[in-house]
């Protein structure tokens, strides 16, 4: 498999934001779908907790790291995230050595209510104040008055941190903010839109690889200049006819969070098979975070953030997968039944049902991998491709 | 018509007063099948167990009230099978009250459209009949705990509940001086997990929805004198209702109320079902704060349906015995 070098410009950047983050005077603890946007307009730095989990997962250390919380009490059938992230909590370290203490948690319920309980967890170890942005799931539509409810939760967040932070939210600044949000982010969408290519010059493992400045960089100049790095690679690729794998005959679409732990070995398993995960469902999330040019940033805010991939029913996930299979041209669906994360989980056997093409469901967990096994996925997957 | 609905933060007075019997599902003795087709094995068997019997069973319509991330989905996976739904969006973070009646209001219309109108008076009236019902339980309970009985209720029309509970009221006892137990979790349908604590010689305090979480509310001081004020009052009832895991509150409102009630209680037995993350996560920072109070704490994990007791009785006389 061909990766993209940019992945060694991905692991510089990501080691500066670590470390930037251990000498920050003031951080937040926040989730992966929350409005990171309000937290860089008052300088505040963002800890991803999410990131760290997946990053531990993708080190092989997550069994490990859950283990800690595990002997607390924590069940073994909570999502491996939070289980992971608490570990390190209590083992006072992690393969990084551990994320820096929070000054203030920020739990937004727009990827699950899994990330609510966590962090009150969080703020009892921690004894620091959370703010839980409690966002309606849209199941249909969007009204009016779950916009509404969300905006007075803005306003209510930008109080509570100036409260804490004893500083002003700057309009301007948080206007910049979201400007180079979006930039990022259609950068970023232009990136992943580019395994639509025939042969694709990119896998799913390269958006999963790469997807870390995104969640955790969006809103600075950082991310804006990566993703243009990466588009020119990208390109550049295209061009030359350089493609991610070498005798690319199938083209598939990931659904769910990557099994961080085998990344390589899925990786290898499919292209051994001449098949390539042109594009996934979970980074693709992240494209969908476009604030609407011109209206009131708040209201901005609050309605991409409302409305994103795991917030809404069924129907619309449907559309979106079928959409994805229409621009990426695949022949199948590769769906992860991701024992951690139920809200993206559930539904799958229903939604497969409705996809334009054939899917195959396997069973794992994204950072544990005492739960991987490797003979069920192997004899899934062979039987799947051989059907195709 | 059954309206069937799962949690006990639905709003069954306004399914009540458009004319439907608001049902409420459980797992039930019968092994979980059916719904295996549906929702993988990871998620609750309370969930699965409500699955099962709504492919067999024969209700107008659901009503969900989003709780946790499995009900969420649960609701479109059961109008995915064929069958009539509505999610009310009840918050996460229990506050804004303006909010919760406007999703209310949208209730209203969708009840509407499934030919039951709501009136008023209709909706005074049922708000009275329930309030009774809660208050009789609660009366009964403070006596006897009758877990038949408040399980019983849940899925028969309000007027013949008052009766029943009437009924239970005149030949209950007060229970005698035994060492009393504090249970805690989501729902346990199945009786037999109430007699095995009986069996072993203690008296119960319950924190579990189909138990007190089901009557223990805290009502507004307000008389409703318009459909408005009525949906307020209902929001405002079951915003200070006996709290629960899957909501936000501030202070830590949730655990400050387990705290309390555990005061007079001998022990503390967390009786989660399998899967269930928002009771999951609470257990292993409550269980530390029971025990700083001096209360021997047990979990026990349940999976529906129950089978076997046997285990779950040791685990019970285990504990009655360091007590
Ligand atoms: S349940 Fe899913 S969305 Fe929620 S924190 Fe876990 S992995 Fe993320
Ligand atoms: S038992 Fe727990 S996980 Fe299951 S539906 Fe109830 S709150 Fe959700």
């Amino acid at each position: 498999m061909r990766r993209l070098e940019i992945s060694e410009k991905m692991r510089e950047l990501m080691t500066g934001y670590y470390m930037a983050g251990m000498q920050a005077d003031c951080n937040a603890w926040i989730t992966s779908g929350a409005p990171v946007e309000l937290l860089h307009a008052f300088d505040v730095y963002p800890v991803y907790p999410e990131n760290h989990g997946a990053l531990i997962g993708a080190t092989k250390f997550g069994g490990y790291y859950c283990e800690f919380a595990e002997k607390k009490g924590f069940s073994r059938d909570l999502c491996s995230y939070a289980r992971c992230d608490i570990g390190c909590v209590f083992a006072g370290t992690s393969p990084i050595g551990g994320l820096p203490k929070p000054t203030f948690l920020f739990a937004c319920n727009n990827i699950c209510n899994t990330v609510v309980k966590w962090y009150q967890v969080l703020s009892r170890i921690f004894k620091v104040p959370l703010f839980v942005l409690d966002m309606p799931f849209i199941r249909k539509e969007l009204k009016e008055h779950h916009l509404r409810y969300v905006e007075e939760q803005l306003y209510d967040f930008i109080k509570f941190v100036e409260k804490i932070t004893d500083r002003k939210l700057d309009d301007a600044k948080l206007r910049d903010v979201v400007l180079k949000s979006m930039e990022a982010v259609e950068l970023y969408s232009e990136c992943l839109r580019m395994a639509s290519n025939r042969p694709s010059p990119m896998t799913c493992f390269d958006a999963f690889v790469n997807m870390a400045p995104i969640v955790c960089l969006r809103g600075t100049d950082h991310a804006v200049a990566f993703y243009k790095e990466m588009k020119q690679e990208l390109e550049e690729r295209v061009k030359k006819g350089i493609s991610a794998i070498d005798n690319e005959e199938i083209r598939l679409l990931w659904d769910n969070i990557p099994v961080w732990y085998r990344l390589k070995w899925f990786g290898e398993f499919f292209e051994k098979r001449n098949a390539c995960l042109v594009a996934d469902t979970y980074t693709n999330a992240w494209s969908g975070f476009k604030v609407v040019r011109g209206s009131d940033v708040i209201s901005g805010i609050a309605e991409v953030y409302t409305v994103s991939y795991l917030n809404i029913g069924m129907d619309m996930m449907v559309d979106i997968i079928n959409r994805l299979i229409e621009i990426y041209d695949v022949d199948g669906v590769v769906m992860h039944s991701n024992r951690s994360c139920k809200p993206y989980s559930f539904g799958q056997y229903e939604i497969q049902k409705k996809l334009s093409v054939p899917s195959v469901i396997i069973e794992a967990d994204m950072v544990d991998e005492r739960v991987f096994s490797e003979a069920q996925v192997v004899t899934r997957l062979e039987a799947f491709l051989e059907m195709l | 018509m059954k309206v069937g609905y799962l949690c006990t933060f639905t709003p069954k007075e306004i399914i009540h007063s458009a004319g439907f019997l608001p049902y409420r599902v459980f797992a039930t003795e019968s092994p979980i099948t059916l719904a295996s087709g549906y929702i993988q094995s990871y998620a609750c068997s309370q969930a699965r167990g409500a699955l099962e019997c709504a492919l067999n069973g024969d209700f107008y319509a659901f009503v969900f009230t989003r709780c946790c991330d499995t009900l969420m989905r649960l609701t479109d996976i059961f109008e995915f099978v064929g069958k009539r739904v509505h999610n009310i969006e009840f918050p996460t973070k229990i506050g804004n009250i303006d909010y919760y009646v406007k999703e209310l209001k949208e209730f209203l219309a969708v009840l509407k459209e499934w030919g039951g109108d709501v009136s008023f008076e209709s909706l005074l009236e049922s708000i009275k009949l329930y309030r009774e019902l809660e208050e009789k339980l609660k009366k009964l309970f403070t006596l006897a705990p009758d877990y038949e009985t408040v399980i019983k209720v849940q899925q028969i029309d309000v007027k013949d509940a008052i009766k029943l509970v009437d009924e239970k009221l005149k030949s209950a006892k007060k229970w005698g001086n035994k060492p009393k137990v504090l249970i805690t979790g989501s729902v346990c349908p199945y009786l037999k997990v109430y007699d095995l604590f009986r069996e072993a010689g203690f008296s119960i305090k319950d924190d579990i929805c189909t138990g007190s979480r089901f009557f223990e509310f805290n009502y507004p001081s307000f008389e409703p004198e318009d459909l408005d004020s009525a949906l307020r009052f209902i929001a405002e009832k079951y915003f200070y209702k006996s709290p629960c895991p899957t909501k936000h509150y501030s202070n830590d409102r949730r655990f400050d109320y387990v705290l309390k009630l555990a005061e007079d209680c001998d022990a503390v037995v967390f009786l989660l079902v399998k899967f269930c993350e928002p009771h999951f996560f609470d257990y292993p920072q409550l269980k530390e704060k029971l025990e700083q109070m001096g209360k021997k704490v047990a979990l026990i994990e349940l999976e529906f349906p129950v089978v076997s007791t046997e285990q779950i009785r040791t685990r019970i006389e285990a504990l009655r015995e360091v007590i």
